[in-house]
């Protein structure tokens, strides 16, 4: 049967088809202010040559419009999904780091892909994609650019500030004073970094440690916090990591059809 | 935490660090001179204590001996307790105890790491502890959750009914570490026999669990001797306030720093005396030629600050007064309200002073539970801002008498005492005629508004006051 | 439940108090837990529970309350200058919390800038924080304090034995309270978490006596109910919480919150005051020994073991624990209840929240449902 998943954030909708373990397609658009437009469009979009809607046996739906999709069979929360994913990419996750647009989630995992904890994010900006967003507009580069300016920085500046907004501030004081891009880039990615360090270390580090979500595009961050959490975090090749959530969600759509675990 | 932090016991390092700058002045200005090029990120803060001469000295020295006491105090057979700035020590010395204040153990890694606590800060979050308490225990508390630290015999605190984000992190780390904790309670009211009785009940409480915790019993020829010690640091520091009225004021602005640091550290010790005594020659001294202890030596503006300081590196905040040209009257730490303070004397307080009786054994606890109710903060942050003895009344009665002209205040977001009705305040000193500023700083964390952000409004609100010319 | 119990929750000029009023009665409101209800009730005042509930903004909460501030005294302070609490002939002011203590600064000032806005009645009552001889002794002395402050603003006289029989009425709901508890951890409780704070919330609102009625018809209608099966069983712990909604976000359609710790709520009703020798020594002893509250430093053990006790007695199968936004005390707690609960194998999740109008639904709403997805889980492999 095929199954499908779908993911729709506050940012981007993501939609992934697979059939006996197997992806058949994927996609990943910018969501629109109504989540069952955005599911409606990214689902088309993710839909291979030979495949059709009426195709599909189960889909599940996640994100944060995950109850205003029609066509959904159900709905799980995308900390599962997206432990679920990573579990599937990894076999050796344990601890997997989502950072989403506007929050930060940190699971742990057991071995048989058990959900044993989770911890979030949300008191601002800080620590989430949107600092990240913020700050490559300010810098004047693509968001991603940003990630790999950090490998070119020789002398990476340190922001004191936590919050979103004075690092902005510091960000064209300091391009004002002409210190070179790459080393803004890298203090911005490092500062990332230890914000979601914090809440690494609240939930505690399982190895293998991994990172879905579209920050894990960063390697800037991910080099930043590997160095801080004293590992080295499995990167997560085979898939763009944006779309970890709507692997995780197809996955629960093969196993809640009767297909059984993949 | 880095592994490198991990490593080090925090309070070794900051006692090793101490205890190198105690030995900065023991050579010649020339050797003194060339030792500072190989410390660029302490050569701030030690350039800006060592600069005032012998004060300065004693008041490293000082401060290495109470690291030195606590870094050392199982080795020499004592036991420790955890305590507030709040909490006078004077018990502590009494019994044998070695006192570790958290503020302070923050405050020494503020001003001379160039991270301050950021780390332990951070490990706090991780722990489960709240991110929204005041970073001033909070600082060092870190270290201690995460084992980093001297290991700690009891907690106590006295800050419940004064300030709950204290006394709830000492209660906090009593529970995470599970280690003896006494708190003293504070009625809404300082003064009428009712609160007499309570604060005395309560101390003598305290005393019982500090017998039980050490398995001595009170030492009454011991405690006598702290508290006539006490009483002669009292009469230092009266004349030292008096002397702060002098127009223009002859105290260097760090001194108010060097009265607030030796009474938390060794109220009723000759350590604190000693600083003290040296403080006031070169005050007296500068008094008799009427010069100004500004460095620049002409005195522009008279600054009282109505709550705390700003801690983080290299005494910045002091510098920046002092190349200001603004002298500074002290703050809600730097009193006391010894029964003669020049404060008492003048606004007819002394029912909210404490007095001194070591007649008998009751006589010497009694005067020990209003000494400490005393306290700054624990006077008069308790009730409601605008009763009588309390934070209104002392900001406008201190304004006043040392004829300043402003008021800033300068907390962490994490006071929630404070900031609770922060706005009323100023708003009636304000009206009081003192232009009063509010600064949204941390005193403790850079990380909330870079020290160079804090100086450019706190610059910008003396021009749009018309304050300086 | 009766019509008029559920508007008691959510409404705070409810039919009781306008019929109270209408009467020629008084009113005087209270902050905290801590304060003897039953002092009011023999004086024949209303005590009634000061609620932030219903405030849209805190435009004047913000005018005089700092920035870093929970949103509670601030909604707080928004409804009286907005004059939401204007049938207050009242006010008793405690030292909970901070924040809360600077309510009683806060009011008064704003009392200057909105005119009639601060009731004749204004008192600071003090609350020690921890239980011994001695403050027992301060607190039964503060209370004689408020008794003689009320006797002589309201020129009225509050009898011993008037005293006595008011913490009959209030042992009386007490009891009610504890029976409304045994029904809601049954195993097919009658009723949701939703409705059982309503109930609650009533009781701060509603004259003692005809609540005692109308809680003794709605505990005998539940028992007649068909109970709720096939739900998860929670237990909410943390900041005070008087909007019913947000329980009902928690519950959704697959929870039920079966048990709390929270401020309205069990520790409203706990432990019974003592209807022997002294009355004033018997309130002082009961209010200040019950222990729910991290205010009462260094308790942390005992109120660990109250919620494991909960949690066993009441089937619990996972906590959420909640604080609002800058309250540092269950800020603080919540993170060593969540390490010690999570040891004894109990699932915990922890939430920030504000207090005020229920906004950020969606997300918290996904965290309880990842939460739910993880108990699940849990059973499944078990």
């Amino acid at each position: 049967m095929i199954v499908a998943g779908c993911d729709v954030g506050s940012l981007t909708s993501k939609a992934v088809l697979m059939k006996d373990g197997r992806i058949l397609g994927d996609a990943v658009i910018r969501s629109s202010a109504k989540p069952w437009e955005s599911a409606e469009a990214v689902m088309q979009r993710a839909l291979p040559e030979n495949v059709s809607r009426e195709d599909i046996g189960y889909c599940v739906g996640t994100g944060y419009g995950r109850e205003k999709i029609p066509f959904v069979n159900e709905v799980v929360t995308e900390i599962a999904c997206h432990g679920k994913g990573a579990q599937w990419l990894v076999r050796t996750a344990r601890t997997v780091i989502d950072i989403g647009g506007q929050d930060c989630k940190v699971m742990r995992l057991d071995t048989d892909g058990t959900m044993m904890k989770f911890v979030t994010n949300d008191k601002c900006a800080s620590g989430t994609g949107r600092f990240l967003e913020v700050m490559a507009r300010v810098l004047g580069v693509a968001l991603d650019e940003l990630g790999d300016m950090s490998a070119r920085s020789r002398n990476p500046v340190t922001f004191a500030n936590a919050c979103t907004v004075w690092v902005q501030a510091d960000v064209i004081q300091h391009l004002n004073d002409g210190i070179p891009r790459e080393d803004i880039a890298a203090g911005i990615n490092n500062a990332m970094a230890s914000r979601i360090a914090i809440l690494v270390n609240a939930i505690g580090v399982e190895r293998d440690v991994c990172m879905t979500g579209g920050v894990a595009k960063n390697n800037g961050v991910i080099a930043a916090l590997d160095k801080l959490l004293g590992i080295r975090m499995r990167r997560i090749r085979r898939y763009d990591p944006q779309l970890v959530g709507a692997i995780g969600a197809a996955l629960f759509a093969a196993e809640k059809a009767g297909g059984g675990v993949i | 935490m880095r592994q490198a932090t991990r490593e080090y016991s925090f309070d070794w390092m900051l006692w090793a660090t101490f205890h190198a700058a105690s030995k900065l002045k023991k050579g010649t200005e020339k050797e003194y001179r060339s030792v500072l090029n190989y410390i660029p990120y302490f050569r701030g803060i030690v350039e800006n204590v060592l600069k005032l001469g012998e004060p300065g000295e004693l008041f490293v020295k000082m401060c290495e001996r109470y690291l030195d006491n606590l870094v050392h105090v199982h080795e020499r057979g004592r036991k420790n307790a955890i305590t507030t700035f709040c909490f006078s020590p004077t018990i502590f010395y009494a019994m044998d105890i070695t006192p570790v204040c958290m503020e302070v153990m923050t405050a020494f890694m503020t001003l001379t790491y160039k991270r301050g606590t950021a780390e332990f800060l951070d490990y706090c979050n991780e722990v489960g502890f709240t991110e929204t308490s005041c970073s001033s225990q909070r600082g060092s508390l870190g270290a201690y959750l995460a084992g980093v630290g001297t290991d700690i015999d009891m907690i106590i605190t006295d800050t419940p009914g004064v300030c709950d984000t204290n006394a709830n992190a000492f209660s906090f780390a009593a529970a995470y570490l599970n280690k003896p904790f006494f708190q003293l309670d504070m009625p809404p009211v300082l003064t009428g026999e009712r609160s007499n009785e309570y604060h005395r009940a309560d101390y003598r409480a305290l005393i019982s669990f500090l017998e039980e915790q050490t398995g001595k019993k009170l030492d009454i020829d011991r405690l006598r001797e702290v508290l006539a010690e006490y009483e002669k640091q009292d009469e230092l520091i009266n004349e030292l306030e008096d002397l702060y009225r002098l127009v223009p004021n002859p105290l260097p602005v760090p001194f108010s720093l060097f009265l607030y640091a030796s009474r938390f550290l060794f109220a009723g010790m000759k350590e604190c005396t000693e600083l003290l005594e040296s403080m006031l020659r070169s005050g007296r001294e500068n008094a008799e030629r009427g010069i100004s202890g500004l460095s620049g030596g002409s005195e522009k503006l008279r600054a009282f600050f109505c709550y705390i300081d700003h801690y983080t590196q290299n005494l910045h905040l002091w510098e920046m007064l002092d190349s200001l040209g603004i002298c500074y009257a002290g703050n809600i730490l730097s009193r006391y309200w010894a029964p003669d303070a020049p404060y008492v004397k003048e606004f007819q307080m002394q029912e909210a002073a404490y007095t001194i009786d070591t007649a008998t054994v009751d006589t010497m606890i009694d005067s020990l539970a209003l000494i400490n109710s005393r306290m700054p903060m624990v006077k008069s942050i308790r009730g409601p801002y605008d009763a009588p003895n309390m934070w209104l009344e002392d900001t406008l009665s201190l304004a006043k008498m040392y004829r300043v002209d402003f008021i800033v205040y300068n907390g962490t977001p994490g006071c929630r005492n404070t900031w609770g009705m922060l706005k009323p305040f100023a708003r009636d000193t304000e009206k009081a005629g003192f232009p009063t500023y509010i600064m949204y700083a941390d005193a403790f964390d850079d990380r909330v508004q870079s020290w160079e952000a804090t100086r450019e409004r706190f610059e910008e609100f003396l021009s749009v006051r018309g304050l300086l010319g | 439940m009766r019509e008029a119990l559920r508007e008691a929750a959510v409404v705070i000029n409810n039919s009781f108090v306008r019929s109270w009023k209408a009467g020629g009665k008084q009113i005087v409101g209270y902050t905290c837990s801590y304060v003897p209800d039953e002092i009011f009730h023999a004086a024949g005042i209303l005590p009634y529970r000061i609620r932030g509930f219903g405030a849209e903004e805190t435009t004047i909460g913000d005018t005089y309350f700092g920035p870093f501030i929970c949103s509670l005294p601030k909604c707080m302070l928004q409804l009286i200058g907005q004059g939401d609490f204007d049938f207050l002939d009242g006010a008793v002011i405690t030292p909970g919390c901070d924040s809360m203590r600077r309510l009683d600064d806060c009011w008064r000032k704003a009392g200057e800038d909105y005119p009639g806005i601060v009731p004749g009645f204004f008192f600071h009552f003090g609350v020690p924080h921890k239980c011994t001889d001695y403050t027992v002794k301060w607190f039964a002395e503060e209370i004689r304090r408020l008794i003689d402050a009320v006797e002589h603003y309201f020129s009225l006289r509050i009898t011993e034995e008037g005293l006595k029989a008011s913490i009959r009425v209030y042992n009386r709901g007490r009891a009610l309270l504890e029976e409304l508890e045994e029904l809601r951890i049954m195993s097919e409780p009658p009723f949701s978490g939703t409705d059982e704070l309503a109930v609650i919330l009533a009781g701060s609102a509603v004259p003692r006596d005809e609540y005692n009625e109308m809680l003794q018809e709605f505990i005998e209608e539940s028992r007649s109910r068909a109970g709720i099966d096939g739900k998860r069983r929670l237990m909410l712990v943390g900041s005070a919480n008087d909007d019913v909604e947000l329980i009902r976000l928690i519950e959704g359609d697959k929870a039920l919150v079966v048990a709390d710790n929270l401020c309205f709520g069990s520790r409203f009703h706990l432990d019974l005051v003592s209807e022997e020798g002294d009355p004033v020594i018997a309130l002082a002893k009961r209010y200040l020994s019950k222990n729910e509250c991290p205010r009462m430093y260094g308790q942390y053990r005992a109120r660990l073991d109250i919620l494991k006790e909960n949690i066993q007695r009441a089937g619990v199968e996972g906590v959420i624990l909640q604080n609002i936004r800058f309250c540092d005390l269950h800020g603080a707690e919540n993170g060593l209840f969540e390490r010690d609960l999570e040891a004894t194998g109990i699932p915990c999740m922890r939430i920030e929240r504000e207090y005020g109008p229920l906004v950020e639904t969606g997300r918290m709403k996904m965290r309880i449902d990842a939460f739910l997805e993880r108990i699940e889980q849990r059973k499944e492999t078990a």
